[in-house]
């Protein structure tokens, strides 16, 4: 470092007596520069030292953190502490302790509250200190903490619904990586929402988080002539293992209201006006072995969840046991002829869920589902060539929901010519297809016994097979931009049930998860 | 990003058939707009190849029976099933129709299901049940019974000052009884308003709050401050009026059939004199007990019209 000169020194003197945002600019420069000078002289002098010494009997004396100064001691300790030989059984070897070295880095840097990059320093203690040993090294960390509070407003123009939102973020808001978000948003259709989130991770490590949240929102569901009011909060414990796939256990408390019905809304819906308290314990695993999420040529994605409401100790005024599953895989399609990749592959998308009726408390039936349970199924990010929630049963304009679906599609995506498979644009031509259906009893109105909900879901399940799925098929044009995917579309219903919403001709989508 | 976005209108906006004289109209729009060629049309017709029997509804889907829906408070459970609802303007267009005959099933509802935001609404029966009926609100359900065949009802002189002794005097009254007396609030209103709406304490506390103080709200718009007693002096007032105006009838005007102006007082004196209630603090029960021909006109609708 001292090597830079008095030179060098002088000229920064001179800038800062300047203040334009220009000098401000280059000064900045001026110090990353430098700052990439050293960064770049100690790697190389990492290299050398590995090279010499990789078998070197090493051991750390102490890890030092610097410019964190707004961390805390403990929480640090806890990422650093791995590496101290005095909690190793045996020293290092040279190379070793490099590898260790970067991985308390990675981890450092993986809590998101460092500006990148974070620079090593290794150096040999002061021999004057009686406690070293000869084979001691000391590891230097040098971070720059990011600002504390972030704020962001600006306005989001999806398709069919336009919002505007403002978003505060207060960053290791306690020394520990802790970020407090809070978002508020008003837009058309969802009407008005804000989220208050406390995200952390736990026992500093950063493949473990736990979250809590507060929401309180409004949203008009035109597919069903109302809009309902959420407020309530939740929080799970997430975390990823060693094979890459992210697990999530959580607990939802929320406060649903049914309200704001259009003049014409069906009886089925006027039913299910009010209030409920859905109290619920969830899982959900995920696991994605994509090349690429949104336009993915080979791999596997899969998500299963599962959420148990009102049973036993959870109470509340719903219960059930309510299951998903959702999985794409993706094949890479070689052309004769053609060398290496030719942009064209297969994705198949599979879909089910099912919504089990459960008893409250100490009512000897189970509660018929809500409108705010059931699923919802159709729509350019499902099944393509349907209405948003256009399958399914329908009470007049009313898509009602129900409580088992099956969906699937199969999408042959095709490079366009002179465009090239570089580009994330590809030609699909698709057919896709599913279910929707509800548990009912046909002989009688209100609650079912157990018996009959058993039943009831056997004969749905069995129903899921007669006959054709609902089935649309058609092509257009994909574009996966890196925040969301488009879709272009032209289809037509190849087999459609009564009253269920079909579209015929062009239909556009946007999302980040499409079947 | 939003992960369930919808599309667009497409350029062809055929709907699987669902009214037949919409998508006429819609055909004959679109070909003047994008003047689809007439080839291209003939096979949009074909699809979609195949029509299935339509989704059965879920469980809580109400059965359509074609039959007047009256959306009412009302007590839960089949036993009152027919009885009188315990709010009084839901119990007033309740007693109302069926002084005029109307065929009606009533169903528990509660205000986040009415078009206006306040029960009651009547659903008239409709032919088709997936075909949606537009919903009568309270005001318009006098009207809808003229048209329904019923007689219309003379107006009586000095009427309008006597619907404004049970629209205001009256009302103010029960509001301060039912939801700002501390006592008759937990004791009746919590059981009935409250806690059917959820299981969940924090919400019934909310809920709670939000009924005293749109209440309190209610009354401060024609009061400076909120007197109970005071309220309860012109109530016992305005039940005196009553009961002199109705003297040994047999209902209001001399009239040989309940009308409106029964079915508006009746909402009241019913709820007030409902043994089933357990009022804490009786004291509008006890000032209308003070008038015997007011308790009879009471028993004589309710015998009438409510005995199941």
């Amino acid at each position: 470092m001292a090597d830079s000169g008095a030179a060098s020194e002088e000229t920064i003197f001179q800038l800062l007596k300047k203040a334009d945002p220009k000098e401000l600019e280059q000064r900045q420069q001026a110090i990353n520069e430098k700052r990439h000078k050293t960064f770049e002289l100690t790697q190389q002098r990492l290299a050398e030292l590995i090279d010499q010494n990789s078998t070197l009997p090493t051991t750390v004396s102490s890890v030092t953190v610097l410019g964190a100064s707004n961390t805390r001691h403990g929480f640090l300790k806890r990422v650093v502490d791995p590496l101290l030989s005095a909690n190793r059984s045996r020293p290092y070897t040279q190379s070793e302790l490099i590898h260790e070295v970067a991985n308390a880095a990675t981890r450092l840097r993986r809590f998101g509250i460092y500006h990148e990059p974070i620079s090593v320093y290794l150096d040999k203690p002061a021999k004057t200190d009686p406690t070293t040993t000869p084979t001691d090294v000391a590891v230097y960390y040098s971070v720059k903490e990011r600002s504390r509070i972030f704020a962001k407003t600006g306005t989001d123009l999806g398709n069919a619904e336009g919002s505007a939102y403002a978003n505060v973020q207060w960053r290791n808001l306690f020394g520990g990586a802790e970020t407090l978000d809070v978002n508020a948003s008003v837009g058309t259709r969802t009407r008005s929402s804000y989220q208050a989130l406390f995200d952390t991770p736990v026992l500093s490590n950063p493949d473990i988080h736990f979250q809590a949240a507060g929401v309180q929102s409004a949203t008009q569901k035109v597919f069903a002539s109302h809009e309902e009011v959420l407020k309530g909060g939740w929080s799970k414990l997430r975390w990823v293992t060693s094979t890459g796939s992210l697990h999530e256990i959580g607990y939802n408390g929320l406060w649903r209201q049914i309200t704001g019905l259009s003049q014409n809304a069906s009886t089925t819906v006027k039913s299910e006006a009010g209030d409920s308290f859905k109290s619920s314990i969830s899982h959900s695993w995920s696991a994605d072995w994509r090349d690429n999420p949104s336009l993915p040529s080979r791999g596997y994605y899969a998500k299963t969840t599962a959420e148990l409401a009102g049973w036993g100790p959870l109470r509340g005024d719903v219960a059930f046991f309510k299951s998903e599953l959702e999985t794409q895989s993706a094949l890479p399609i070689p052309l004769p002829g053609v060398k290496g990749d030719s942009g064209i592959s297969l994705t198949t998308g599979f879909r089910a869920g099912l919504l089990y009726p459960l008893a409250l408390g100490s009512s000897p039936n189970p509660e018929p589902s809500r409108i705010n349970d059931r699923f919802q199924l159709g729509g350019p990010n499902d099944v393509r060539g349907f209405r948003l929630s256009g399958l399914g049963p329908h009470d007049g304009p009313d898509a009602v929901g129900g409580d088992i679906y099956a969906a699937g599609s199969a999408n042959l995506l095709l490079p366009l010519p002179k465009v090239g498979k570089d580009k994330p644009l590809r030609f699909q031509a698709f057919v896709n297809g599913g279910r929707l259906l509800a548990v009912r009893n046909p002989e009688k109105e209100g609650p079912m016994t157990h018996q009959e909900v058993k039943q009831s879901v056997s004969n749905a399940i069995h129903e899921l097979s007669n006959g054709l799925p609902t089935i649309s098929a058609g092509f257009g044009l994909v574009y996966a931009h890196p925040v969301a995917r488009f879709e272009l579309n032209f289809s037509l219903p190849l087999v459609v049930r009564k009253y269920e919403e079909a579209r015929k001709g062009v239909s556009f989508g946007i999302g980040i998860n499409f079947l | 990003m939003n992960d369930n976005d919808c599309g667009t209108d497409d350029t062809d906006s055929l709907k699987t058939t669902r009214n037949p004289n919409k998508t006429k109209a819609q055909e004959t729009l679109t070909r003047s707009w994008w003047s689809l060629p007439q080839p291209i049309r003939h096979i949009f017709d074909r699809f979609p190849l195949v029509t299935y029997p339509e989704n059965e509804l879920p469980q809580r889907a109400p059965r359509h029976q074609n039959e007047n829906v009256l959306y009412i408070f009302q007590k839960q459970g089949p036993q009152s099933r027919d009885g009188p609802s315990f709010n009084p303007s839901c119990l007033k267009w309740q007693a109302y129709l069926k002084f005029h005959g109307i065929p009606l099933r009533t169903r528990t509802s509660n205000n986040h299901a009415s078009p206006t935001g306040a029960l009651p609404f009547l659903l008239p029966a409709s032919q088709d049940p997936r075909k949606p009926v537009v919903p009568v609100p309270a005001n318009r359900i006098a009207r809808w019974v003229v048209s329904q065949g019923g007689k219309e009802e003379a107006v009586q002189i000095r009427q309008d000052a006597y619907t404004a002794l049970i629209d205001h005097v009256i009302r103010s009254a029960w509001l301060y009884y039912l939801y700002l007396d501390e006592d008759n609030f937990q004791a009746v209103a919590w059981p009935l308003y409250v806690a059917t709406t959820s299981t969940s304490y924090a919400i019934r506390a909310s809920l709670a709050h939000q009924l005293r103080h749109a209440a309190r709200e209610e009354l401060l718009k024609t009061n400076t401050v909120i007197d109970g007693q005071e309220l309860y002096r012109n109530a016992e007032a305005a039940f005196q009026a009553l009961s002199t105006l109705l003297g040994d009838n047999k209902f209001f005007f001399g009239q040989t059939t309940p009308g409106l102006f029964d079915a508006s007082l009746f909402a009241y004196t019913q709820i007030i004199l409902d043994e089933n209630l357990g009022w804490k603090q009786p004291t509008l029960k006890f000032a209308l007990q003070a008038h015997g021909n007011l308790v009879r006109h009471r028993a004589r609708l309710m015998s009438g019209f409510f005995s199941a």
